[in-house]
């Protein structure tokens, strides 16, 4: 039963710039049993998703904020043990001001809030989807291939399951009404769109709340932003509102780091299994030249200017078909070389597709290269990753024709690899000189490679 | 068909395969005169002599060693641990040159080690193990754990016919308990293949040897609550009969290991691995283990009764999956 | 106090003929010995040009024991030679070309490159091969000699050791089987005096090995082996004894292991002086003194014997060189045997 005290279960601070986040999924429902660091709910903030472990064993006797709601860091989600008739809570749609405003009646009930839900109608909410039960690997199968929500399926398994006997005698009885839904054409601006249905896991949450009303025209589609492409509009507005954005961008002349890709791939391949990108190559350089111009390896900071002896690295890093961006740090990038830096790059850009980045991982970078160059695109002016006061983009190589001078100042046109690469910087602390002179050595540094650039 | 008993049905085996091919003897302690602790071999030489009945000195490594030296040059040994807790005293014989000469040198061992294995009868930590799991993780070795006498019988042959090392466990606790009808004439059992020894629609238990009982009296006792238990009897556990586990798991998805060796690292672990990597899509409930807790096998009978898996715990486990 | 008896030396070309060798053999016996060494001499060079993987072990100084006593053996009977015994394989047959490619992992070699160095053997030649764990190989010789009693053939088996693989139990339980039952084996102990860095005092603490085999009940001899026609008298008396039903006997032949326990291992804890007094009876030296002494060799036969000797290595180099590595996809087969595998010369 009911462990004697209450514990809380909290909305957990996923690193320090992260300020609220998303229930995606709750593990266990009110009545359930829990043990202590059991894995109890999903959330999904604006860098990482993960699950929360069980603050204490004990049984759930309250969730208070349900799936798809966005809450404050701190926010009290759930209540283990205790009794399950305490005072309603504070509640997602609370913000935090407003809380520390409360006097300190706030542990009374407050039955005039409107947004406080009682714990009858908090089920009566969840009834009718059957969302927050866990749905086993053989029902959501069962469930994909017949086109069946299996919130619609009466449970008869433990805390309401869908058993597979249950869904099975569903689809037997006449599931009929819930064939897979076609592709409807839209009959009218008040007929909702018509719902995708659940691809996989049907308990996954339905929508987060939506940024604002949207009302949907013919021929459109709408879906919820997820927490990352919410994170994603905000940080690049603010990015744009905080700092004077200003691009310049140079040629480098690749012909040496060609030659020494091509020299070193194979073994770096054989060796270490690692592909020595151009990426690397010029992130190599990047970290080396930073150390003459701290400023563009620093930050504005209120009245301040910060300066470093150390360089994290972020790589802009794309997730899956429009997923959104993400921007891993490679710490202390200064004291790595030319294999280190591969493989870091391509470590961390796997773990960000497999979603195995840890809050930690995402934090506290220093500088940051984005390289759009993949698709051909050969300038663009990036975002700067708050509050950085710098991202420099690479671009595509591509051969062109190149004027040379020999010895005896004789010019002639050669066929040389040629990457363009751009430096955007916070005009506020970084001066277009300074930016010019960064770029210059960057560049000297790449045409002049030799060996593993170490 | 005659009803004979488990260790009945083994003797049987064993003399049938004597009788036809005489490349076959037996190797141990005690197996001579005294017809063996157990007395599997009882008779044995008087009929076939001393030398197809050897009664060899207290040395494990010889035993083992020899029988793999003396299969290589045509024979069929089968030795004949006293207990199957000894065969740590003979692991580098059976690990280290039998299990790889034919991988790496092309030369076949096809030897059969009898392993009397298994507790409940307060043989305490050293006469009551069940170290099937050990050896299935060498490549190399098979290891059979018949279940009823027909099988002991029919796996038995099997396992001198093979032309690899092959580690019979024959459950002590079985030998003069189970009784069944053994057909006279000579039949094999294959290698590999398990036998559904109850068929359910609502669990899966998967288990072999002496459990194969346990589960059964388990299953009839949810019977009457209207659940269908499948018990599938694995017989070998290396090579494992991983096609009829699956389909049993896709049947029923809800899977119970049983066994009575020890739970981390046992083969319980490997089959439940195996049921969750390739019939993840199929399962409505997470396999469970139920095996014998990580501590030496005990003396005293409560703590006996504590250690090996009773009908109470499989009649839990296999409610908690019906109930999921 | 020694029990075992002490082999005197070989004398005279007559008493040789005695045990059973005619002239023609000895100038074999000494070409095999001569290619045993080169194997083993161009085997390091490979191993220092990086052509062979893992660890590299040589027998430099017991080739006399190795030889003589596989000289000795009939074409039937069985034996497990260890590492320091390439003149066993050598004397049963085995083709040069395929030791380089055992030695280079390569798919020719007798395990395809599933197991390294000196862990052979062809099953055809009455060999089986060795594990890393030396004593382990006594029971399965006895075993052997096991199947030959029950089967009452006139097969003898040989299983070697060395003097540091006789502390282990292994060793004790297979002679104690031996013994108890009588059995056709020979067991010889290459006693080269270290077992890898230690020295004899601190395996066993009676005076020889050999001095064991009569708590065993049966014979145990102490041979030169750096004396070819002495250990090859030995085993030979040893051997058709076994065959004869008389049982067991311990052969130790004494050496000195005159390189490394492999060739990464310098032997700095091997007194120099020991080095120095034992390189003056170098078992091919030695030989080679005796075959002009006493048997006539002259410089001709000499130049022949070596001269061939030179050309298959060098052959035997080139052919292994083009033996292609093994398949990766393979890696898996013959985990199991299947029937048909025991369709080998020992399975009959």
């Amino acid at each position: 039963m009911a462990t004697e005290t209450a514990i809380d279960v909290v909305m957990p601070q996923m690193g320090v710039s992260v300020s609220e986040g998303t229930i995606t999924r709750w593990l266990k429902s009110e009545g359930e049993h829990v043990e202590s660091d059991e894995p109890l709910l999903e959330i999904s903030t604006d860098k990482v998703d993960t699950e929360v472990p069980s603050p204490a064993s004990g049984t759930v006797t309250r969730i208070l904020v349900q799936e798809g709601e966005t809450v404050d860091v701190g926010t009290k989600l759930a209540q283990i043990g205790g009794a399950a008739a305490e005072p309603a809570p504070e509640t997602a749609t609370q913000d935090a001001a407003q809380a520390a405003d409360a006097p300190s009646s706030a542990e009374t009930p407050q039955p005039t809030r409107p947004q406080a839900p009682t714990a009858e109608e908090r089920v009566a909410v969840q009834q009718p989807t059957g969302n927050g039960k866990f749905v086993s690997p053989v029902v959501a199968r069962i469930a994909s291939e017949h086109g069946v929500d299996p919130g619609q399926v009466e449970g008869t398994g433990r805390g309401g399951r869908v058993t597979k006997k249950d869904i099975l005698s569903f689809i037997e009885h006449g599931a009929g009404a819930a064939a897979p839904p076609q592709p409807a054409a839209p009959e009218g601006p008040t007929e909702a769109p018509p719902q995708a249905p659940p691809a996989q896991a049907p308990a996954a949450p339905k929508a987060a709340p939506p940024l604002a009303p949207a009302e949907v025209l013919p021929g459109e589609q709408l879906e919820p932003a997820s927490a990352m492409r919410r994170g994603i509009a905000e940080h690049m507005r603010r990015s744009l509102d905080t700092s004077a954005h200003v691009t310049s961008a140079i040629e480098v002349d690749m012909s040496k780091v060609v030659a020494a890709r091509e020299r070193l791939k194979k073994e770096y391949q054989a060796a270490y299994g690692v592909n020595p990108t151009y990426l690397a190559f010029v992130a190599q350089a990047a970290v080396q030249t930073l150390r003459d111009y701290p400023y563009v390896n620093g930050e504005l900071r209120g009245d301040s200017i910060v300066t470093r002896n150390f360089v994290n690295l972020g790589i802009a890093v794309e997730l899956a078909e429009g997923k959104g961006l993400i921007v891993p740090v490679i710490r202390s990038a200064e004291t790595m070389n030319l294999l280190g830096l591969a493989k870091g790059i391509a470590e961390i850009a796997a773990k960000a597709r497999n979603k195995q980045l840890l809050p930690d991982d995402v934090q506290g970078g220093t500088f940051t290269i984005t390289n759009p160059g993949g698709y051909g695109t050969f300038h663009g002016t990036p975002v700067i990753s708050q509050p950085q006061s710098a991202i420099l983009g690479t671009y595509a190589l591509v051969k062109r024709p190149w004027v040379i001078e020999d010895e005896s100042g004789n010019d002639s046109i050669a066929i040389k690899p040629i990457m363009n690469v751009t430096l955007t910087y916070d005009h506020r602390l970084v001066d277009g000189a300074y930016a010019g002179r960064f770029l210059r050595d960057l560049r000297e540094r790449l045409e002049a490679w030799e060996g593993d650039g170490g | 068909m005659a009803e004979l008993t488990y260790l009945q049905a083994i003797s049987d085996g064993l003399r049938t395969e004597m009788r036809r091919d005489k490349r076959v003897f037996l190797i141990g302690e005690d197996v001579g005169v005294y017809g063996g602790a157990f007395k599997v071999s009882l008779g044995f030489q008087e009929e076939f002599g001393p030398w197809r009945v050897l009664d060899a000195p207290l040395a494990e490594t010889a035993i083992i060693g020899a029988c793999t030296g003396a299969s290589i040059v045509g024979m069929r040994p089968v030795a004949e641990m006293q207990f199957a807790d000894f065969i740590s005293c003979g692991w580098d014989q059976l690990v280290t040159v039998a299990a790889k000469q034919r991988w790496r040198a092309g030369t076949p061992v096809p030897i059969v080690v009898r392993l009397p294995s298994g507790g409940g009868f307060s043989g305490g930590p050293f006469h009551s193990q069940n170290p099937e799991s050990s050896f299935a993780h060498i490549p190399g070795l098979k290891c059979v754990c018949p279940a009823t006498p027909e099988d002991a019988k029919g796996l038995l042959i099997a396992a001198i016919e093979d032309p690899n090392p092959v580690l019979y466990f024959e459950h002590k606790h079985l030998y003069r308990r189970i009784k069944g009808e053994v057909p006279e004439e000579r039949y094999t059992v294959p290698i590999g293949k398990a036998r559904t020894h109850r068929d359910g629609d609502d669990v899966s238990v998967i288990t072999w040897g002496a459990m194969v009982y346990t589960a059964e009296e388990a299953a009839r006792q949810l019977e009457g609550d209207g659940v269908s238990v499948e018990i599938v009897d694995l017989r070998t556990v290396m090579p494992w009969d991983k096609g009829a586990v699956l389909a049993s798991a896709r049947k029923t998805s809800k899977v119970l290991v049983l066994h009575e060796d020890t739970r981390t690292g046992g083969f319980g672990a490997e089959i439940a691995a195996t049921v969750a990597e390739e019939a993840f899509e199929d399962l409505d409930a997470p396999v469970k283990r139920i095996a014998a807790p990580d501590t030496p096998v005990p003396f005293s009978p409560p703590l006996e009764k504590a250690f090996i898996p009773q009908v109470d715990d499989v009649v839990k486990g296999l409610r908690e999956l019906a109930e999921y | 106090m020694a029990v075992a008896r002490e082999a005197e030396p070989v004398g005279s070309l007559h008493e040789v003929r005695e045990a059973g060798l005619d002239r023609e053999d000895l100038l074999g016996v000494y070409r095999t010995m001569l290619v045993t060494r080169g194997v083993e001499e161009r085997g390091h060079i490979l191993y220092r040009q990086g052509k062979i993987p893992g660890s590299f072990y040589t027998g430099r100084g017991n080739e006399a024991a190795s030889i003589g006593v596989a000289t000795a053996m009939g074409p039937d009977d069985v034996g497990t030679p260890l590492h320091r015994d390439m003149g066993v394989h050598i004397t049963r047959g085995v083709e040069p070309w395929r030791i380089f490619a055992q030695y280079m992992g390569r798919a020719d070699g007798p395990t395809k490159g599933r197991d390294g160095n000196v862990h052979m053997a062809d099953a055809q030649l009455g060999l089986i091969a060795m594990v890393s764990h030396l004593p382990a190989m006594l029971p399965v010789a006895t075993g052997c000699a096991l199947a030959f009693r029950i089967r009452e053939e006139r097969r003898v088996a040989v299983g070697w050791f060395g003097e540091g693989a006789s502390a282990r139990g292994d060793t004790h339980e297979a002679m104690t089987l031996a013994g108890t039952r009588k059995l056709p084996i020979v067991y010889v102990c290459d006693n080269n005096q270290w077992a890898y860095s230690t020295p004899t005092h601190l395996e066993y603490a009676t005076e020889h090995v050999a001095d064991r085999a009569e708590a065993y009940g049966f014979e145990g001899v102490v041979v030169d082996g750096t004396d070819v026609l002495a250990v090859y008298r030995e085993a030979k008396r040893a051997i058709e004894k076994a065959r004869a039903g008389g049982g067991p006997t311990l052969v130790e032949c004494l050496t000195l292991r005159m390189e490394g326990h492999a060739v990464h291992d310098d032997a700095f804890y091997v007194p120099k002086l020991m080095f120095e007094q034992w390189a003056e009876s170098d078992p091919l030296e030695r030989f080679r003194t005796w075959l002009r002494g006493h048997a006539e060799m002259s410089d001709e036969e000499e130049d022949e014997i070596a001269g061939g000797v030179k050309k298959l290595l060098n052959d035997a180099l080139r052919r292994a060189d083009e033996s292609p590595q093994p398949d990766p996809s393979e890696l898996t087969h013959g985990v199991y045997a299947s029937l048909e595998d025991l369709d080998t010369p020992h399975h009959k």
